[in-house]
């Protein structure tokens, strides 16, 4: 089936694109949620927004075409299932999911699924599931309930390259900003047993971006970023990495 | 003397009846070596080449040096006793351990009293009871021990002070009166009738030192004879208000005779007077009279004594007359209790679980065939000290060679994994005071050692083979490991030998702390400057076996909190979609207290807890029931309460919460050290609906700056140690002792005379800080006379505002963050208090 990508530039979004193709799914469009302030962390219970002003480098490098949307509404509704009157739901963050989705069918009709990167979020898929029954779309996440630290193997495995941009747990810190998930991997199985650490970064502990992986036509290499300190305090600091300048270099 | 083997040994430990655990504790220098020795004397014991040596279970060269006992030696007895006086004599196995004295030492009492069932204090009889006589005597009602008494040095009384019959007489009603009052204001309700009664033969009098002791029963048989009575009727008549009238032959209750003569009390008439009148004839040279005396007590003398004069010839004189191992022997075995008695009313303090499962069951009828629980309550190093003896009791079935164990630290909760090993047990073996026995297995009721678990064993733990058991009790110390050393090796190349050796000194002492500063820095924490000093000399020459850098002594200190927050804090979590709000507020000084007693536990039921906490200490009845844990590790002085309402979800993060919880109270906001007295409540909670965005990860370092917010809010304050000084210094020499203790914040609370003597006694607090030396000093002022005693008495509030810049604590806060390599700037509020 022809398919949409819901992507953050983070890895399980992408992997889950990987997943899709790999099951037999086209991918037509890859669609994107953005803060008002591009870039800049907002405390959103949806989306990543770290890292969503290089989303651009990402459909460039998979040569598709992106949609994207900038979020006006903000987390109302926070019951796990999204229990609510429709009046109630006016101005929540979920309802820019569903539009952009409904602008999306529109202008490709024949699209028939969703791709999302979720893994662990109950809170989260269920918000993604509701928008697409509202549209008569099937939700494909391949990712769900599937142990973290076994598909981190898998990602290591399909040559995908991923960089962390933002930390925010105990255990992480300002230096392992920008840092791969490989180099970092035994170090999160530690931190793991020691603080309950999910590994895949699903409880909020980190969000990242993809330089490369086999979907990528050209690669993303990054010149230029800032950190920015979004929060200090002394257990559980929350830093992130903004990318400034980036360019796609072919691949050999 | 009597040798046996190991399988004669093993044959005895069948029989339960003929068993008696136990241990000997006194006051320091009361003699219990010297006493403990008389009984090896009399004793068969294995490979018994060395006995007759001085001092047979003070085995350490720093021992035998300075005099004293340091570490608590185990050693098994065996004996033919006549139990019911009808001529067949059984064979009973006396496990004894003799315990050091000095308060610095007293967790190795606490280790000896777990495994024994019974105690024999020895009280001076010149010094009295003493304050380690009284602290001892407490942990032995507390681990539910029966007592018996022996009155030593009495032989000082006679010829030094050239005492009365009548006098002496007082003086030993005067200590009993204080064991007494001791045991009970201690004891636990279960035990029955505990109060020694010299009348019923639980009280001997005598001299360690000469190998002489009696008891009323002792005598009552000597005399029985002549008054043609039942020994048992007569010895209730040698203690007490109790006269013969010569005259008229008859007994009489007041000292008046028939003709209006003084008589003198039976105790005094019948031994006293004969004892004395021996024993100044001997020293005198007076034989006509010394002679005389053997001849009607029928004594026989050998060629070679007959040689002897003065104390020599009193020695063998006495020990043929009442022998002091005969003496003791017949009072250990007929008045403390057999394993399977003691199991009886031991098991419900003992066993943590519930008193009706197999496990409680078994060790109430101390049942061989049941299911094996043991307590290991020592590791004990081998000889050449790189690896360790797991030394305990088996309270139930019977543990061998090659046996499969489940291995419970103190921290393992039942159905869960933590704290537990499988292993099986290489060996099992004899503790035989420096010498080991192979022996194939051991029943329950005796001691044992096991090889080949010291790897999982850090100092104590629970062994059973029953996957339902639930722990033996952790044992509570009488001290804390107040005083602490920071040491490094000589050479930094053997860095790695000296944590190696910290490892194994942290397992050879029941208290001694070994501990790592973030700096890297290595501690050694014991209760008192002589415990710090043996461990660290057990460490260079045993365990690391290199030269080491010692620190000056510094001091722990508690972090508390002195008012209620003055806002409610809260706290967000790196996500941001948890808020946390709490406020913190100081918990009453007694229940601080109780808890490190083990009077009010975590473990404890909730309703029952809450009654005390509400009828004792001025809790709010609803209040009670809302603590979630202790702290630090889930057992210490600070309490965290779940106070919130209507709050979904707060049992998912309950875990989080505590575990920074435990971690908070351990390292407090000023300087990382431990608190004690901060209450924390947890007033409400916003919580992200999905279990996945609040996860340990969030939770932990949020809860824990929402403490440290609290306690920061709450006019945090130091609490430092205290020593009780009791200082012995004759009467003319008491101005030194308080000249010493003004110079070192020393606080007098009481000064009594020694009666009897010209010494007096003088009670002061001293803080831990200012005690560096005290003996020295001491001493020093006082010609050598003064003998202090500093045991870990309280925690005090020092005075002043940690949080002030330039105040005096603020100094001690910074100095402390400096030497732990912690940023020595306090932490600022906001580092900690989020803002929504």
């Amino acid at each position: 089936m022809k398919f949409l990508a819901l992507i953050s530039g983070g890895k399980d979004s992408v992997y889950n694109i990987i997943r899709c193709v790999q099951e037999g799914h086209e991918l037509v469009l890859l669609v994107n949620l953005y803060p008002k302030q591009i870039g800049i962390e907002s405390d959103s219970f949806m989306y990543q927004s770290v890292g969503t002003n290089a989303i651009q480098a990402i459909a460039q490098a998979m040569d598709k075409p992106l949609m994207t949307r900038e979020i006006s509404g903000t987390p109302k509704i926070t019951n796990l299932d999204y229990q609510s009157k429709e009046e109630e739901r006016i101005g929540d963050e979920v309802e820019d999911l569903y539009l952009v989705l409904k602008e999306a069918l529109t202008q490709y009709p024949d699209i028939k699924g969703v791709s999302s990167g979720a893994i662990a979020s109950t809170y989260q898929k269920l918000r993604v599931e509701d928008c697409c029954n509202r549209l008569g779309l099937a939700s494909l996440a391949y990712l769900w309930n599937q142990d973290q630290f076994s598909l981190l193997d898998q990602m290591l495995h399909n040559n995908m390259n991923i960089i962390l941009i933002k930390i925010a747990a105990m255990g992480l810190t300002q230096k392992h900003l920008g840092k791969t998930i490989q180099e970092l991997y035994d170090y999160f199985k530690e931190i793991n047993k020691k603080f309950g650490f999910h590994p895949c970064g699903e409880g909020g502990e980190f969000e990242s971006f993809v330089l490369d992986c086999p979907l990528y036509k050209k690669r993303i290499q990054i010149n230029e970023t800032e950190v920015i300190c979004h929060e200090e305090n002394s257990f559980a600091p929350v830093y992130y990495l903004l990318i400034k300048k980036y360019e796609l270099i072919e691949k050999n | 003397m009597v040798n046996f083997t190991v399988d004669q040994i093993r044959e005895i430990m069948n029989k339960q009846q003929n068993i008696r655990n136990m241990s000997v504790i006194a006051h320091v220098d009361h003699g219990k070596s010297t006493l403990t020795d008389s009984l090896l004397c009399k004793a068969g014991i294995l490979s018994a080449k060395e006995s007759g040596d001085k001092r047979m279970t003070d085995t350490r060269e720093d021992e035998q040096l300075r005099g004293i006992t340091i570490k608590s030696t185990g050693v098994s007895l065996y004996y033919e006793f006549d139990i019911n006086y009808n001529n067949v004599k059984e064979q009973f196995l006396i496990n004894l351990i003799d315990s050091p004295g000095h308060v610095d030492f007293s967790s190795e009492v606490t280790a000896a009293l777990r495994v024994t069932d019974g105690a024999l204090v020895v009280v001076d009889c010149v010094e009295g009871v003493c304050v380690q006589t009284e602290t001892v005597l407490r942990q032995a009602m507390q681990e539910k021990i029966k007592p018996v008494v022996m009155i030593n040095k009495i032989d000082r009384a006679i010829l030094e002070q050239k005492l009365d019959g009548e006098t002496m007489y007082q003086k030993f009603v005067r200590v009993i009166d204080n064991v007494n009052v001791i045991i009970s204001t201690y004891q636990q309700e279960d035990m029955g009738e505990l109060q020694v009664q010299p009348e019923l033969g639980q009280v001997a009098f005598g001299s360690g030192k000469e190998c002489w002791a009696f008891s009323c029963s002792k005598f009552a048989m000597i005399y029985a004879a002549k008054f043609k009575v039942e020994p048992k009727k007569l010895q209730e008549r040698l203690w007490g208000d109790n006269y013969f009238d010569d005259e008229s032959k008859c007994w009489r209750k007041d000292s008046e005779g028939a003709s209006g003569k003084q008589l003198k009390r039976a105790f005094v008439a019948f031994i006293m007077d004969p004892i004395c009148k021996m024993a100044n004839a001997i020293m005198e040279g007076n034989m006509e009279v010394a002679n005389k005396m053997f001849n009607v007590l029928g004594l026989k003398l050998t060629q070679e004594e007959q040689k002897l004069n003065g104390k020599h010839l009193l020695k063998a004189v006495m020990s043929k007359w009442i022998n002091a191992a005969d003496t003791l022997i017949e009072m250990i075995i007929c008045h403390l209790p057999s394993p399977r008695e003691a199991q009886k009313y031991r098991t419900s303090y003992l066993y943590e679980g519930p008193q009706d499962d197999a496990i409680a069951q078994s060790m109430r009828e101390c049942n061989p065939k049941g299911p094996l629980i043991m307590y290991v309550s020592k590791m004990v190093p081998t000889s050449d000290r790189s690896r360790f003896f797991a030394f305990g009791r088996v309270f139930s079935g019977t543990i061998g060679t090659g046996q499969k164990v489940r291995i419970m630290g103190p921290n393992y909760k039942p159905g869960k994994k933590e704290d537990l090993f499988e292993k099986v047990v290489q060996r099992t073996v004899l503790m035989m005071a420096s010498k080991v026995e192979y022996i194939p297995d051991v029943p329950c009721g005796n001691t044992v050692g096991l090889v080949g678990v010291d790897d999982v064993i850090l100092k104590t733990g629970t062994i059973s083979d029953n996957p339902e058991s639930h722990l033996i009790r952790s044992m509570k110390y009488s001290v804390s490991p107040v005083v602490r050393v920071a040491v490094k090796p000589k050479n930094p190349g053997e860095l790695p030998k000296l944590v190696e050796g910290l490892k194994r000194l942290a397992k050879s002492d029941p208290l001694v702390l070994c501990t790592t500063e973030e700096s890297g820095q290595h501690v050694v924490a014991g209760c008192g400057e002589l415990h710090v000093e043996i461990c660290l000399n057990d460490l260079e020459k045993d365990f690391a076996n290199i030269e080491i850098i010692r620190s000056d002594p510094i001091v722990s200190y508690k972090e508390t909190v002195s008012a209620t927050s003055k806002i409610v804090c809260m706290a967000k979590s790196p996500n941001s979609h948890n808020r946390l709000y709490a406020q913190a507020e100081p918990l009453h000084e007694g229940l601080q207290n109780a808890i490190e007693k083990g009077e009010v536990t975590a473990k404890d039921d909730n309703k029952g807890r809450a009654k005390i906490l509400s009828e004792q200490y001025e809790w709010d009845k609803d209040d009670a029931l809302k603590i979630w844990t202790f702290g630090p590790d889930n057992s210490g002085p600070n309490i965290l309460m779940e106070k919130t309402s209507g709050v979904q979800y707060m049992n998912e993060i309950r875990e989080s919460m505590e575990s920074a919880w435990q971690w908070s109270s351990k390292e407090g906001p000023l300087c990382e050290e431990n608190q004690r007295g901060v209450r924390v409540n947890i007033l409400d909670c916003v919580l992200h609906a999905d279990a996945i965005h609040r996860g340990g990860g969030q939770i932990i370092p949020t809860a824990r700056r929402l403490y440290y917010a609290c306690e920061l809010t709450a006019q945090p304050k130091l609490q430092e140690p205290v020593f009780l000084a009791e200082i012995t210094v004759p009467i003319d020499s008491t101005g030194g002792v308080y000249n010493c203790l003004n110079t070192r914040r020393g606080v007098i609370i009481e000064e009594e005379q020694v009666p009897g003597t010209p010494l007096s006694l003088i009670r002061s607090y001293l803080p831990v800080a200012e005690s560096f030396g005290f003996t020295a000093h001491l001493r020093g002022l006082t010609q050598g006379q003064a003998f202090p005693q500093c045991v870990f008495d309280h925690w005090a509030i020092l005075n002043g505002d940690p949080l002030e810049p330039g105040s005096k604590i603020n100094e001690l806060v910074l100095s402390i963050r400096k030497r732990k390599g912690i940023k020595v700037q306090l932490p600022d509020l906001n580092e900690y208090l989020d803002k929504i």
